[in-house]
């Protein structure tokens, strides 16, 4: 393994250096541009570049390692993924108690679902060096979908805490007085992967086809592929924004039936 | 009573042992007592605290069938937050409230605030008919007013033939009635009211006024409103407690303790 690592740092790496360097000379040229108009970027752009190539240098040799371990290190890579995506989605659930764990569930319910039904219908190979990155955009994509509802759901309630508490004074269920909002949470969630379908092809070539094609597969079936690909997500960011919401639905009030979650709290 | 609030109704004021006659824009007081039936509403040592912040602070206080009990106090007294207590909108960090005697968090929630209606200081209508705001707190509990029934309680708030209004298109007195209608709906054994009339103009609020008094009397329920109002309180409550930082200084008949009103 490592003398594969060795092999493809002297032959794929140079070069990829190579063109690096070519494309830090364009975006010098450009800083420099920047500066005839007043516009001093040079140190920013100069950290940004190094940060950058030096990151991405230090992923790929880590992947490197990786995409040559056991199924099992991969699944252990997507568990670590769900939980840096939690911490991350869980930003967006201020004021409802035990924020990571509901974005974790919700994440892991939608990403879970749907990693395995692609395994059972073999549209993933059960190969870490195809199941880390494509988990690994299911997992974005659920996270980005689970901060969405989230953050839907919470403005919705705390812009509505009048409308909700006379339903309660009224006797209804704390489920029948905040529907409305759950349901514009969801479909919030929902709606920048329902446009990434419909502009699939026609407004942009996703990474996977691109990356298939020009790997030598056919474009066709690269299209459908990519198609799958995309429908997850979708179904991946359905369950994980309902899931999300029913979870702070649930913890935004108290057994009292009590509305909890009010604009500005902070717990 | 005229939902209008032309005209002149008849009231009981059960502790003064008073009948009141009134007539809008003059309230007059007559003697003989109605014996006193319903629930006996009662705050035992109330208290909330939040953030450390003691915003209901040990208020004791009894409201009995067919009285109205006003609050009043400055901004941020803890009108609002003991009103909210008495139907567990909020939850007290000390002591409890006895419906008759009974601890009211033995009560299921959505039982307990069918029964302690509410009426808040926006109307907090629903999308869509009146009719269908009216039938909102029995259908919670799976049950369908007929439309007779719509039909009474819009007659009783002075809102007839209402029914098919889109409530986008009522003022915002007609928006409150309709609001009481709605809590009238659950048939509630107590009445709350969280400054009804602040958002109304002045026919409004009489109308409003004389819709709570008349209502009071007929059901005998007992009736905790806050108002900032201190003239609206002497107006139409029985007794009146003012408070302030969150404490009860001052429970009395109304004529003795707005005295100057």
């Amino acid at each position: 393994m490592i003398a594969e690592l060795l092999s493809s740092l002297s032959s794929d790496v140079m070069m990829g250096l190579a063109q690096a360097a070519g494309a830090i000379v364009l975006c010098a040229a450009v800083v420099a541009l920047c500066r005839r108009f007043g516009v001093h970027v040079e140190r920013e752009a100069a950290i940004s570049i190094g940060r950058g190539l030096v990151q991405m240098v230090m992923v790929g040799v880590v992947l490197a390692l990786l995409l040559h371990g056991s199924l099992l290190i991969g699944a252990l890579i997507l568990l670590l993924m769900t939980i840096a995506a939690a911490v991350t989605a869980a930003r967006r659930l201020k004021g409802v108690p035990g924020p990571v764990l509901v974005a974790f569930w919700a994440i892991l319910a939608g990403s879970g679902v749907v990693i395995a039904a692609m395994l059972a219908t073999s549209a993933l190979k059960p190969d870490i060096a195809v199941l880390v990155p494509v988990g690994s955009m299911i997992i974005a994509n659920a996270m980005n979908a689970c901060a969405q509802a989230a953050e839907r759901f919470r403005a919705e309630i705390t812009a509505h805490v009048g409308q909700i508490e006379a339903g309660l004074a009224l006797g209804a269920r704390p489920a029948a007085t905040v529907a409305p909002y759950v349901q514009s949470a969801v479909y919030a969630s929902l709606l920048p992967r329902l446009d990434m379908l419909k502009s699939l092809g026609l407004v942009w070539i996703p990474g996977v086809m691109a990356g298939m094609v020009l790997s030598g597969v056919s474009p066709t079936y690269a299209g459908i592929y990519q198609f799958v690909i995309v429908a997850m997500i979708l179904a991946a960011s359905g369950i994980t924004g309902m899931v999300a919401v029913l979870f702070m639905r649930q913890r935004s009030f108290s057994p009292a039936e009590q509305l909890i979650l009010r604009r500005g709290q902070d717990a | 009573m005229s939902g209008a609030g032309e005209g002149a109704i008849v009231l009981r004021a059960a502790d003064r042992g008073a009948d009141l006659t009134w007539t809008t824009g003059e309230a007059a007081r007559v003697a003989a007592a109605r014996p006193r039936s319903g629930l006996m509403l009662e705050a035992r040592n109330l208290s909330r605290a939040v953030g450390g912040r003691v915003v209901v602070d040990d208020v004791s206080v009894q409201v009995r069938p067919g009285e109205i009990l006003a609050v009043v106090g400055p901004s941020g007294a803890g009108k609002s937050s003991f009103l909210r207590l008495l139907n567990r909108l909020d939850e007290p960090t000390g002591g409890t409230v006895l419906l008759d005697g009974e601890d009211y968090r033995t009560i299921p929630p959505r039982d307990l605030r069918r029964r302690v209606g509410m009426v808040m200081q926006t109307a907090w209508l629903l999308p869509g008919t009146v009719a269908a705001n009216i039938g909102f707190g029995p259908r919670q509990r799976g049950e369908n007013l007929a439309a007779a029934e719509v039909a009474a309680l819009l007659e009783r708030v002075g809102l007839p033939g209402y029914v098919d209004r889109d409530v986008g298109n009522l003022s915002g007195g007609e928006a409150q009635r309709v609001s009481v209608a709605r809590t009238l709906a659950n048939a509630p054994d107590a009445l709350l009211l969280d400054e009804p009339t602040s958002a109304l103009d002045e026919a409004s609020a009489r109308g409003v006024e004389e819709l709570v008094v008349g209502l009071v009397d007929e059901r005998r329920v007992p009736c905790v409103i806050v108002t900032h109002n201190k003239a609206q309180a002497a107006r139409i409550a029985t007794r009146v407690m003012v408070m302030a930082a969150g404490k009860p200084v001052e429970i009395g008949p109304a004529r003795e303790v707005l005295h100057d009103c």
